[in-house]
């Protein structure tokens, strides 16, 4: 109840700052479930410099990918753009574009000299006529397709009010060298970079909250130890080496502490590290095993996974380890909670009729919405930062790969295709701030 | 009845272990007889040798392992037996106490061998969860060995959870194989 009025306060303010700031109307009302994608035209960048001659098509791929992958978006065919000259003109000629189903309009241009690629994009209304804004970009050739996602997720700014998420990544776990080590790859799919490197097994990887950093397990020592691989500086640590597991990290939103799975008495339950690895702090005490720790985007309660009651099941508690809550009561095995950055659902993943399907949940136990009914299992759910998109892995097709789906099951896709068998997909925070 | 039955098998055992004791001191200290009584009586000299006979029938079992990516090489004991466990469980069976029993034999003859107790489970569930559940498949074997009088100390354990499991295939029959207690050597 508290968790919704909070949601309902963020709305009302969101109406007035959007009043404030100009708006005439809501484009696209991210909350709703059932959102129409906004009929948006995409006019051919124009080359401002003399840039190789595929360049201008690469971008429009990059960014009609992006905006057509968010869902808000419905890219409308260049073929039924108005023939006129002046339709991409700045200001468009709202006249010529008035019988077009297109709402909005993205002209723009770009150069490419060497080594460097600036590009600029301008918005347009076409219902009201107005200039939504625009901006400038430039950076290095070799950053190109990080760049045209800033330049996605401005546009979808300019939208919805909220950034988009077109330049985080993914980090999960393959196979593909023939034991298990830690991969991100962009969310559109492309940039596949390996990780760790050492032939060991290497687990649940979780980025730390300012992107920089992601915290893993690995066996290197013959004990499952936590580290910390240092994504600038490519640069690994050994942090937490308690005799047992050294588990499932989760960073929490502050990113000054990391909730964990460690052995206490013969059975695992969960604890607080420092970031630097210090000050375990136990949070659960039971005769059970606790694992899968997840933070609410607040930081003061974490949902994880304990068979006190005699089967996995999902439950919260502070972050001190009180007011333990049962959230999950049907089906025999519910496990990998995963709390939504916008806090109001945990997803995660159940077993039912002999298969793992994803689920979410709202935090007070209520209004349960299963997502996959495919064949195959469905596991390890992870939110994207803006709480509109679940990466998971599956093995509907065989071996099990990372799919992303919308929050509403919705659109569920491929994101990867390496050779081995991938799992524990954890989705980066924004990276563009 | 039982009773009866249990003094007729005692007297079996008792005949063989004379008739075992007269061959080896007949076979092996002929002449010397002073020797030949002490061992009779189950004195030393005779322990030493069974002793003796039984490391060489450790050694025999033993082979030497590495697992890829993981630092340090092990002994593995074919005298050593895994145990299985239920789906999702971690309670000894009937089964798995007789082997355990076997092995805490091998080891309190051998009490310089410190083990490792491998917790791993079948692929279904989740990969966490399963860390928590080998490593409580684990301590329950470890705590078992411990109650047979396996000195605490000699006995280590990990969780493997499903990342190393014998048989890779999806059936039934590969899982109840995978969902395992294993014995490695770290030292002995």
């Amino acid at each position: 109840m508290h968790l919704r009025q909070i949601f309902l306060l963020a709305c009302l303010l969101w109406t007035f700052i959007g009043a404030e700031s100009g708006w005439t109307r809501v484009y696209i009302d991210i909350a709703s479930p059932e959102l129409q994608p906004l009929p948006i035209a995409i006019a051919q960048f124009e080359d401002r410099g003399r840039s190789k001659p595929n360049l201008g098509r690469e971008i429009m791929k990059i960014l009609t990918n992006d905006l057509t992958i968010s869902g808000f978006f419905e890219i409308i065919p260049r073929s039924v753009f108005p023939q006129e000259s002046n339709a991409i003109a700045d200001p468009p000629d709202y006249k010529i574009w008035s019988p077009s189903r297109a709402e909005a309009l993205v002209t723009g241009g770009y150069s490419s000299r060497e080594g460097q690629f600036a590009i600029e994009f301008r918005l347009f209304d076409l219902v009201d006529k107005a200039f939504l804004g625009g901006k400038r970009y430039k950076g290095s050739t070799k950053g190109l397709r990080n760049i045209i996602h800033r330049v996605a997720n401005e546009i979808t700014y300019l939208i919805t009010g909220e950034k988009g998420i077109f330049d985080t990544k993914i980090a999960f776990v393959s196979t593909m060298t023939g034991n298990k080590e830690v991969y991100t790859i962009d969310f559109d799919g492309h940039n596949l970079r390996q990780i760790t490197n050492n032939g060991s097994i290497n687990l649940s990887p979780a980025w730390s909250p300012d992107g920089r950093i992601i915290a893993f397990t690995s066996y290197i020592k013959r004990n499952p130890d936590l580290y910390l691989f240092d994504l600038t500086r490519s640069a690994q640590v050994r942090l937490s080496t308690n005799p047992g597991l050294n588990a499932a990290p989760a960073w929490s939103p502050d990113g000054t502490k990391m909730a964990l799975m460690m052995r206490k008495e013969g059975n695992a339950e969960i604890f607080i590290i420092n970031r630097d690895g210090t000050h375990p702090k136990r949070l659960t005490k039971s005769w059970s095993s606790e694992a899968s720790p997840t933070w609410s985007p607040d930081g003061r309660k974490i949902a994880f996974v304990s068979d006190r009651a005699g089967s996995p099941q999902i439950y919260t508690m502070d972050r001190g380890g009180k007011n333990m809550k049962r959230l999950t009561f049907s089906g025999r095995y519910n496990a990998s909670p995963s709390w939504s950055l916008k806090g109001n659902r945990i997803a995660y993943c159940g077993r039912m009729d002999g298969r793992f399907e994803i689920f979410t949940i709202s935090p007070d136990g209520m209004w349960i919405r299963r997502l996959t009914e495919y064949s195959g299992n469905n596991e390890s759910p992870t939110w994207s930062p803006d709480g509109r998109f679940i990466a998971f892995s599956s093995t509907r097709e065989g071996r099990s790969h990372i799919y992303v789906m919308n929050a509403n099951g919705a659109n569920q896709r491929r994101l990867t295709s390496t050779r081995g068998k991938e799992s524990s997909p954890t989705w980066s925070p924004r990276m563009d701030r | 009845m039982v009773k009866r039955f249990c003094i007729v098998i005692g007297v079996i055992l008792s005949l063989m272990v004379m008739v075992s004791c007269a061959k080896k001191a007949v076979k092996e200290e002929p002449l010397v007889t002073g020797k030949a009584e002490e061992k009779a009586w189950g004195k030393p000299g005779e322990e030493a040798e069974r002793a003796r006979i039984e490391e060489k029938s450790l050694e025999a079992s033993l082979e030497r392992k590495k697992y890829p990516g993981i630092e340090g090489v092990f002994l593995e004991s074919s005298l050593l037996k895994d145990i299985h466990f239920g789906f999702d469980q971690y309670n000894l069976t009937p089964e798995a106490r007789k082997i355990l029993s076997q092995n805490t034999e091998l080891l309190l003859k051998h009490p310089r061998v410190k083990i490792q107790i491998e917790g791993h489970c079948d692929e279904r569930g989740t990969i966490e969860y399963n860390l928590a559940l080998g490593e409580r498949r684990a301590h329950t074997t470890k705590g078992y060995l411990i109650s047979l009088g396996v000195s605490p100390d000699k006995i280590s354990s990990i969780s493997y959870g499903e990342e190393m499991p014998i048989d890779p295939r999806y059936n039934e029959g590969a899982w109840a194989k995978n969902r395992r207690a294993h014995f490695i050597i770290l030292s002995k």
